[in-house]
């Protein structure tokens, strides 16, 4: 060891969908050595009122990959201040601030991965499970009869939810959208999905 | 979504805030030797119209954010519940910042109520000496969430 400091990570940078952050930088890569990071993070309070204090990340302190989950950390829709240092031994590197703080408003959210599908007569919707932080507006109709849009709002994924009971004749189609309170934003809505009864009409 | 009167605040879990100030509560173990003071005492809290809401409860937040809460954090340290205080003071800003930008054009006698009733507050809490004031205040936010719970809708 020649004595050199080690160096600090480089290149920060987060990584949001769908209220999933990920802090990742570029690796620090030393010969035969493994590499371990520390992950820290400060909200907009303990930056303005407790400026010199940061707080251990809750599953990257520390953390072999170049890569940390800061999901857990992050639990206010404010401005957050990240920064991670590198790890050898007793060694430690400086810190490197991620340039911008991160608040989780700007998260991109993806319209929720659903399937739609028929059980006897009755529609079924399952949507992805995305996390407690998200509900869906479900919205269905049978094409073709009327054009009149049905709307639910469902707390959360994971789970078949009967929608309606379909007569033979005409599908009925879905779509779905995600919705997160916690940053007042939605997702687009999916792609519409259809399904069908078999058999003739019922006469009006 | 927090209502205040006029001022609506999206983006507060405040289940979060309860588990967030129980986790600090439970391991800082509040010695609160002055069990028959109340700080948040029904004068400052019951009866409190929508319109004086919006005011009340900024006065409080900033309040708890510039006083209690920065000169209580040594214990915070000391407990290792930064993350779940964290979470709560973070919440705080928030919440302040969004009532901030929707007070404009209160109607003055609100204002003066909501004022009276923080004024009370404050005064109770400055005739303790202090490290007795600020732990008896940090064991209020359960007083201060069930409050603010009033005027949460899910």
């Amino acid at each position: 060891d020649g004595g050199e400091a080690l160096p600090a990570p480089q290149n920060l940078s987060v990584h949001s969908a769908n209220m999933k952050h990920l802090l990742m930088w570029s690796p620090v890569v030393l010969p035969r050595e493994t590499v371990y990071y520390s992950v820290e993070y400060q909200g907009e309070y303990e930056s303005l009122y407790t400026s010199h204090i940061w707080i251990p990340s809750k599953w990257c302190s520390p953390i072999e990959d170049a890569e940390c989950d800061v999901s857990d950390d992050i639990t206010a829709t404010v401005p957050y201040n990240l920064r991670v240092r590198a790890i050898l031994g007793s060694q430690t590197s400086a810190w490197s601030i991620l340039e911008q703080p991160f608040n989780r408003n700007s998260t991109i959210l993806t319209p929720p991965g659903m399937e739609v599908s028929r059980n006897g007569f009755h529609l079924v919707i399952e949507l992805e499970d995305l996390g407690p932080q998200f509900e869906f507006l479900v919205v269905y109709w049978r094409r073709e009869l009327d054009t009149k849009e049905h709307a639910k709002v469902l707390r959360r994924g994971g789970i078949p939810v009967h929608l309606e009971t379909m007569e033979p004749g005409a599908p009925y189609c879905v779509k779905a959208q995600a919705q997160v309170k916690a940053i007042g934003r939605n997702s687009a809505f999916s792609q519409a999905e259809c399904v069908e009864v078999q058999g003739e009409a019922l006469p009006l | 979504e927090f209502r205040f009167g006029p001022c609506r605040v999206e983006g507060v879990a405040l289940p979060g805030l309860w588990e967030a100030f129980r986790t600090v509560k439970d391991a800082v173990q509040v010695q609160d030797n002055n069990t028959s003071i109340r700080l948040l005492r029904c004068e400052v809290l019951q009866n409190v119209s929508d319109s004086e809401s919006c005011h009340l409860v900024h006065d409080l937040l900033k309040f708890y954010l510039n006083t209690v809460f920065k000169h209580y954090y040594p214990k915070i340290a000391e407990s290792n519940t930064q993350p779940s205080f964290s979470t709560l003071a973070n919440n705080f800003v928030f919440i302040v910042s969004k009532l901030q930008s929707s007070q404009a054009g209160e109607m003055p006698p609100d204002k003066d109520r909501a004022r009276r009733r923080f004024l009370l507050f404050k005064r109770a809490f400055k005739q303790l000496e202090i490290q007795a004031a600020l732990t008896k205040a940090f064991g209020e936010v359960d007083i201060l969430l069930t409050w603010m719970g009033k005027f949460y809708q899910l």
